[in-house]
């Protein structure tokens, strides 16, 4: 049992404090990843897990032990690293193997563990070269084999395909969701992308200015984010947001917008908006919220289209509604010409409300 | 401008023109010389002689002794500046506190002329005059030989050596340093490597080729050495700290034996160029694995 308890723990540089009061659990074998915009904070809490940066309070355990004073070495954790900081003068076998070496493990043993890593990870016609002769995905492959060779508590992954082309990045993924499951590990992974985010983890965990704004399956982020910011940074396109306000109209509540755009609430959430009446709110609608079969009544958007992009299993149709950015994912083929106006039919269902004032969904 | 323009010629001959002039005739001229018995003193007319000065310093002990001197000098004080100036760069790249004064106050002895370090070591060493053998008999210890003794000499001239030089070395080690990569040094602290096991085992290694060039540079310049064991002890007691270059300079200006000294020049650049090249093949196979 090797999970990661994070109590309380807040980092500070002299007076600039970038962590406060940060609270997370992550269960045993469990993979989660954390994400958010540059300078959010992820990294430097994944690099306090590592001990490569001392908390400033709070208290951080690895499988029921104290290890917030404990130095890096002694915590049995395994880093890959951005850059995957392999030692260049070593060859492939030499920086598998450095860790079992430093530790004093037979020659025998060592050249066994490495060669089953190789093999595991297809690097064993590798072996003998050194990091510079190869490519990314085997550099990365080989900081992985580093990691995994001595069987560690916790696997912690910093922004480790940042450095690799789109393509490789999908199959290191792949193999890294593999190795998960041979491995059965805990696993804490800083990244920032949310497709890498969403498509990795079984927990989702979106970091901002220091602080967890929501920690969730990443279907539940998704469907159903907490707050402007989440709703915001996960998915992609990101979702599109209308300020307005909510009024009742021909008996039921409508969300209107300075422009004139109104749009019919859905009546199974009356209860819960009413209470927002006349109150300023923001309107979040993905760009794939859309009604396929054709918008109900008084749930189509109208907008000034920018641009269409054809994107091959779909198109998007790019412009604003209102003064606000609005991008609709249509099916190929869509009738949508720039600068005309093009009416988006809106499936409101799936739509969120959020309150402008504190940014929160408005929800039961 | 393209790599095939003709223009390029332009600028490249007439550096070519003055490096032969200002360097390859003087060389053929001085290689003439060693062929030629040619004193100025007493003044008698140049005579063919082909490999007889060579011949004759070969069978010179004191040529061998100026040799045998000139790579203990060297060798000893580049051995140590390497090692000093090692620990020193290591904890300069260490930034501890007052890194800034340390880097300045360690650097200032590269800046001093070696004549003016030398004269001040003469002074400091004088065995009658000198501080140190004041400050050995306010102890009560007895005075020590530190220039009349050939040991004690050699061994005077090998500390101002290292004590000018070392700086040089922490400079090169520094920046070196400085270039390597601080996420292998976390990567070694995850597997629990010991401070010692990461400098074998990383920094050591890392550092080989700059390390190769330092200590080649200082190794060359040392086998050069003349100002400060011309100064210090004027290469005695008797024979005994008398290096290559002033044993050249004892004959070519003191006797103006001016083919006897082109030949001994011809060994000299000889001998030096088979310690740079052996240190470089020896070196070789090290360097190229980490290429």
């Amino acid at each position: 049992m090797a999970g990661v308890e994070i109590d309380n723990v807040s980092k500070a540089y002299g007076s600039y404090r970038i962590i406060e009061g940060l609270d997370l659990s992550v269960a045993d074998e469990e993979f989660v990843v954390l994400v958010g915009p540059s300078g959010c904070g992820k990294t430097t809490t994944l690099r306090m897990i590592a001990g490569l940066e001392t908390v400033t309070s709070g208290t951080i355990r690895i499988g029921q032990r104290d290890v917030t004073d404990l130095r890096p070495g002694l915590r049995n954790c395994a880093m890959v690293f951005q850059n995957y900081a392999l030692y260049p003068h070593m060859s492939v076998a030499e920086n598998i193997g450095y860790g079992m070496k430093v530790r004093g493990e037979s020659r025998a043993h060592v050249e066994k563990a490495v060669k089953e890593v190789a093999r595991v990870l297809d690097l064993e016609p590798y072996l003998d070269r050194r990091p510079k002769q190869l490519s990314g995905g085997q550099r990365q492959r080989v900081a992985i084999g580093r990691a995994i060779v001595r069987s560690p508590d916790v696997f912690l992954f910093d922004e480790p395909l940042s450095n690799l082309d789109a393509k490789l990045r999908i199959e290191m993924r792949t193999e890294i969701k593999a190795l998960h499951r041979r491995l059965a590990k805990t696993i804490v992974y800083v990244t920032h992308d949310q497709v890498e985010a969403m498509t990795m983890a079984d927990r989702v965990v979106v970091m901002n200015k220091g602080r967890i704004e929501q920690a969730a399956d990443p279907i539940s982020l998704y469907e159903r984010p907490c707050n402007l910011f989440v709703a915001g940074f996960i998915g992609a396109p990101s979702m599109n947001f209308i300020e307005g306000e909510v009024v009742a109209r021909d008996g039921g509540l409508v969300f209107t917008e300075a422009s004139g755009t109104a749009l019919m609430l859905p009546k199974c959430r009356e209860a819960v908006y009413g209470g927002h009446l006349g109150k300023p709110v923001v309107l979040g609608v993905r760009p794939d919220h859309i009604a396929r079969q054709g918008a109900a009544a008084g749930a189509t958007a109208s907008m000034i289209v920018k641009d269409v992009e054809p994107l091959g299993p779909h198109t998007l149709v790019i412009g604003s509604v209102g003064r606000f950015p609005f991008t609709a994912q249509m099916p190929v083929g869509v009738a949508a010409e720039p600068d005309q106006r093009f009416d988006v039919p809106l499936d409101l269902d799936k739509a969120h409300l959020f309150d402008k004032a504190t940014g929160r969904v408005i929800a039961a | 401008m393209m790599r095939n323009d003709p223009i390029k010629h332009v600028f490249i001959w007439p550096a070519v023109l003055v490096v032969l002039a200002i360097s390859i005739f003087p060389l053929i001229y001085s290689l003439t010389t060693s062929f030629l018995s040619y004193r100025l003193i007493p003044p008698m007319p140049p005579r063919v002689v082909w490999l007889g000065n060579y011949i004759q310093l070969l069978q010179e002990p004191r040529f061998w002794n100026a040799i045998l001197t000139t790579t203990l000098i060297a060798v000893t004080a580049v051995g140590l500046q390497y090692v000093i100036g090692f620990a020193v760069a290591l904890a300069l790249n260490a930034r501890i506190p007052g890194e800034r004064l340390f880097r300045v106050a360690f650097l200032l002895p590269m800046l001093l002329a070696p004549v003016a370090v030398a004269l001040v070591a003469r002074m400091m060493f004088n065995p009658t005059m000198g501080p140190l053998n004041q400050l050995l008999g306010h102890f009560g210890l007895v005075n020590l030989p530190f220039l009349t003794n050939g040991r004690w000499a050699l061994a005077c001239i090998i500390a101002v050596e290292v004590w000018q030089w070392t700086p040089f070395v922490i400079l090169m080690l520094l920046a070196g340093l400085q270039t390597l990569p601080e996420d292998i040094y976390e990567a070694a602290e995850l597997e629990n490597a010991s401070n010692w096991q990461q400098f074998w085992g990383i920094t050591f290694p890392m550092m080989l080729p700059i390390s190769a060039a330092v200590v080649f540079i200082r190794l060359i310049e040392s086998y050069k050495i003349m100002d400060t064991v011309f100064v210090m002890t004027g290469g005695g007691p008797g024979v005994d700290t008398e290096t290559l270059t002033l044993f050249a300079y004892q004959e070519g200006f003191k006797k103006f034996n001016l083919g006897y000294t082109s030949a001994l020049s011809f060994l000299f650049l000889i001998a030096i160029t088979i310690i740079g090249v052996t240190y470089l093949a020896l070196l070789r196979p090290h360097l190229e694995k980490r290429r």
